[in-house]
């Protein structure tokens, strides 16, 4: 999908181009430069293929289709609730309601689908509600000018508050067959051997990349998070873009919910709690900045396939969770911590 | 030497002070007697700042001496240093603690590690004989300081300063926020406190300020002390000519400047300036006034006009320029934006501004012009999309095609769109920020200061750009500081001061005196020249 006459956008894969373009006499210093600021943004796409060469050869006989599909499951899961969170991140924003949202989406799909609602209607029910938690952390953000860390938060206790309710001393709850092997490393979506949710996130991830640099609000949303002053005055619809990237975020987040419904058939508000932290981990690692206006949802891809990678990798060695989360906090600190580094004035031109 | 230090309480001699490239002092010196009020005058960047910031402790000089009642010394230390030795200092900018007490806000900075040796009823006492002084005999001691009004906040600062004990008192544009009833107050205070003996120091805006109360003037151009005199001996022209350095052409301006049409005749670009002929008028500005107090501004900014304006900092230009782009309103007052067949559009909103053609390029390239993570490109491009995309889809390639038609025009140096703005140096982004907006076609430009940071090479550039864009009908609205880039750029130069627009100067027939006298408020040329306040 990359043109190679078009421009680059910031958050394409660094490839050789820009070292390659760099006048070779003169300049060593700043081609040293810039080739150690490529290396390190380059990390999680050598890290991808450099842990699962590790998984091999630590854990035996991992290389079967059904550990790279349950690896993949893992990954998807993440991915997918990482997508929305990406796109708010790079707005300048955070979503702390995802966790809430995957929560009550899976609540709604077990019990409604238990009571024999059509499946289409649940569905739609879902995605309007997503829309509107979505819309309400970003329009609340924009009116009471505060950081939609604070909004989407509230709307996060709002959230998981009406799926408590809605759950409270419910066991009991159902969901299609096909859901269920939708997210079963068993599981086939047509005659394809993949689960629908690993092709559900391919689908996703191309159609997020595309979005964020083909489209004009994917521009905007870059703008809008590398400096909200100069975006309004560079008439970027700051309002607008915070309410479709906020939107998405809810949307993924009550896909992954349905999902996870799909996983137990039984309704549990508390399914999405891990999601709070892991996807700011997986968009961190991947690279994309807290600070907005930097990174991209390809990256946001390596960052959950290294997160899923190094739990599998852990587990398979025999590393209990408390490891896996301080492995994981380490990777994070010494990753962002090399990323982002600007060039110095000396190589200006 | 010794002899002069005894019989002054300051002298300063060679001083000099750099920060990177920019040479803020060269050569300053000044000698401020007891018993004696002195005026330090001179333009926006002639060094005023960073010589009273180096006398209140705040920076230390580079080189030269500063002898202090006799003391010889390098620097002074550090603001309490520069205390310490009876030196008082109220800056520019009104520095208070917003949800502190008046009382707290005037004894800030004098207590120890804790408060000791001071009763509440003295603090009372002190902070209403010094407030009194100032004409603010009722301002509650308790309201916090956020409720004060801005003369009321600029004033407590002062008492601030006077309630410590002083011989020098140092006023950086102290008065520019006060009523004239306030004013007279702390001009009395300070011609008391000179009968006693203490010595006071300041910098004003205002001539008719500077002529009636200081009894010596020193001036500074581009760092260095050209002048100083006795005000009883200097003429508002002598002061003037001797800031913008033209003292060479004092008289010959004096002698005045010929008949009204003669000035007003500009035979390069503007054949005639009268309301009927000419290139239609795009924008017209009716009655705006800026502020409550301000005369109303009416204008028409023609077609291919580059219109300059210029005012010592904080004195409506930006203001105006602001209104023009819609991102401000004025107390009273439109701009309209008029069609091609005369009909009139007012500006309500930035976005409605836009909408209308009117383009801004901001004064602060980082915090509103710069998007520092994103590509050149996508710096370029940002604006374009509003316009060039299908059903939300970008449309790249018209964007490209108009990037690279501006690359060309602008000699911009960048050997590949995709990489991070960053690496372009101040000049460049600028021609990328300027290039956003050219790239849309715009109706009108307003600029905000542009050359700022910008490198000789690169503003020769931009000079060219602006002028090409001006011969394809554009009109150019161009605020700077610098009054050397009006006089080069510009075909006429609006004036402000106060909050007003005080003159308009056709640049042909114009010198740097004559924009210094207007922008100190000495407007009696400037608007018998070319009705500026006509509407």
């Amino acid at each position: 999908m990359t043109d190679p006459n078009s421009i680059p956008a910031p958050d394409g894969p660094p490839g050789l181009a820009l070292a390659a373009r760099q006048p070779a006499a003169g300049a060593s210093r700043k081609a040293a430069a810039a080739t150690a600021a490529n290396f390190t943004s380059a990390l999680p796409y050598i890290l991808v293929p450099v842990l699962f060469i590790l998984s091999l050869t630590f854990i035996p006989g991992y290389f079967s289709k059904g550990s790279i599909v349950s690896l993949l499951i893992l990954a998807s899961l993440l991915g997918l609730s990482s997508l929305g969170q990406t796109m708010t991140i790079i707005a300048g924003g955070i979503d702390l309601s995802i966790p809430a949202v995957i929560g009550l989406s899976d609540i709604i799909v077990t019990q409604l689908y238990y009571r024999h609602w059509s499946l289409p209607v649940i569905f739609l029910a879902i995605a309007a509600l997503a829309i509107l938690i979505g819309t309400i952390s970003a329009v609340s953000s924009v009116l009471l000018h505060v950081h939609s860390l604070i909004t989407s938060f509230g709307m996060s206790l709002v959230v998981s508050g009406i799926a408590l309710e809605w759950s409270n001393g419910q066991t009991s709850g159902a969901v299609p067959g096909w859901l269920t092997s939708g997210v079963s490393a068993i599981g086939h979506t047509g005659p394809l051997p993949i689960p629908l949710i690993i092709i559900v996130w391919a689908v996703a991830s191309v159609l997020a990349v595309g979005f964020m640099r083909l489209t004009r609000i994917g521009r905007e949303t870059y703008a809008l998070g590398a400096n909200p002053v100069a975006a309004r005055l560079a008439i970027v619809r700051s309002t607008w873009t915070l309410v479709v990237v906020f939107s998405i975020s809810a949307l993924c987040a009550a896909m992954v919910g349905v999902f996870f419904a799909g996983y137990s058939g039984i309704p549990d508000p508390t399914v999405g709690e891990p999601y709070f932290f892991l996807t700011i981990t997986a968009v961190m690692i991947g690279g994309t900045s807290l600070l907005g206006g930097r990174g991209g949802y390809l990256r946001t891809v390596m960052g959950a396939l290294i997160v899923a990678e190094l739990t599998t990798l852990l587990v398979g060695v025999g590393f209990n969770a408390s490891f896996q989360e301080l492995a994981l906090g380490i990777l994070v600190i010494a990753l962002t911590s090399s990323y982002g580094r600007e060039l110095k004035v000396a190589a200006r031109i | 030497m010794n002899a002069v230090a005894e019989a002054s309480r300051l002298v300063i001699d060679g001083m000099s002070r750099s920060f990177g490239e920019t040479r803020a002092l060269t050569s300053a010196s000044l000698r401020v007697r007891p018993g004696e009020i002195h005026s330090l005058a001179g333009e926006n960047g002639s060094g005023k700042s960073t010589l009273i910031k180096i006398l209140s402790g705040v920076l230390r000089p580079d080189a030269g001496t500063l002898t202090w009642e006799g003391d010889v010394r390098k620097h002074l230390g550090s603001p309490s240093g520069a205390q310490g030795l009876g030196i008082a200092t109220v800056f520019q900018e009104t520095l208070v603690a917003p949800e502190m007490t008046v009382r707290d806000n005037i004894y800030l900075g004098t207590d120890r590690l804790f408060r000791y040796g001071r009763r509440k009823g003295e603090e009372v006492a002190g902070a209403r004989q010094a407030l009194g002084y100032l004409g603010l005999d009722g301002l509650g001691l308790e309201r916090p300081m956020w409720t004060l009004s801005l003369a009321e906040r600029q004033l407590t600062t002062i008492a601030r300063a006077i309630i410590r004990p002083w011989r020098l008192l140092i006023l950086d544009e102290a008065t520019s926020a006060l009523d004239a009833h306030h004013r007279d107050r702390l001009f009395d205070y300070l011609r008391l406190a000179r009968s006693q003996g203490k010595s006071v120091l300041f910098t004003s805006h205002r001539m008719d300020e500077v002529l009636g109360l200081a009894d010596h003037i020193t001036v500074l151009r581009q760092g260095a002390t050209v002048a100083t005199m006795a005000v009883s001996e200097a003429s508002r022209r002598g002061i003037l000519g001797h800031m913008s350095g033209r003292a060479d052409i004092i008289e010959v301006i004096s002698a005045g400047p010929g008949p009204d049409g003669a000035a007003r005749g500009d035979p390069r670009r503007r054949p005639d300036a009268g309301p009927q002929a000419g290139p239609r008028p795009v924008l017209h500005v009716a009655g705006l006034a800026l502020r409550a107090t301000s005369a109303p501004i009416t204008l028409e900014i023609r077609a291919g006009e580059i219109l300059g304006l210029a005012g010592l900092e904080g004195q409506g230009q930006v203001e105006f320029v602001e209104c023009l782009a819609g991102l401000r309103r004025a107390a009273s007052g439109q701009v309209q934006a008029l069609g091609e067949g005369g009909q009139a559009r007012a500006v309500h909103s930035y976005r409605g501004a836009n909408r209308l053609g009117i383009r801004y390029v901001p004064r602060d390239r980082r915090h509103e012009g710069l998007f520092g993570p994103l590509s050149v490109f996508d710096n370029f491009a940002v604006t374009l999309w509003s316009d060039f995309n299908r059903l939300g889809l970008l449309r790249r390639r018209v964007a490209r095609k108009r990037f690279e038609e501006f690359t060309q025009s602008s000699r911009l140096v960048s050997a590949s769109p995709g990489r991070p703005i960053s690496i372009l140096s101040g000049g460049n982004q600028q021609k990328v920020l300027l290039g956003r907006w050219i790239a849309m076609r715009p109706r009108v430009l307003v600029v905000n200061d542009p050359l700022r940071g910008v490198d000789a090479n690169t503003k020769e550039e931009l000079y060219g750009l602006f002028r090409r864009l001006a011969a394809d009908g554009v009109p150019i609205v161009f605020l700077s500081t610098e009054i050397v880039e009006l006089l080069t750029l510009t075909d006429q130069i609006g004036v402000f001061h106060e909050g007003s627009l005080v003159a308009m100067l056709p640049t042909e027939t114009s010198s740097d005196t004559d924009v210094v006298a207007a922008m100190f408020g000495d407007g009696e040329r400037g608007a018998s020249r070319n009705g500026a306040n006509d509407g």
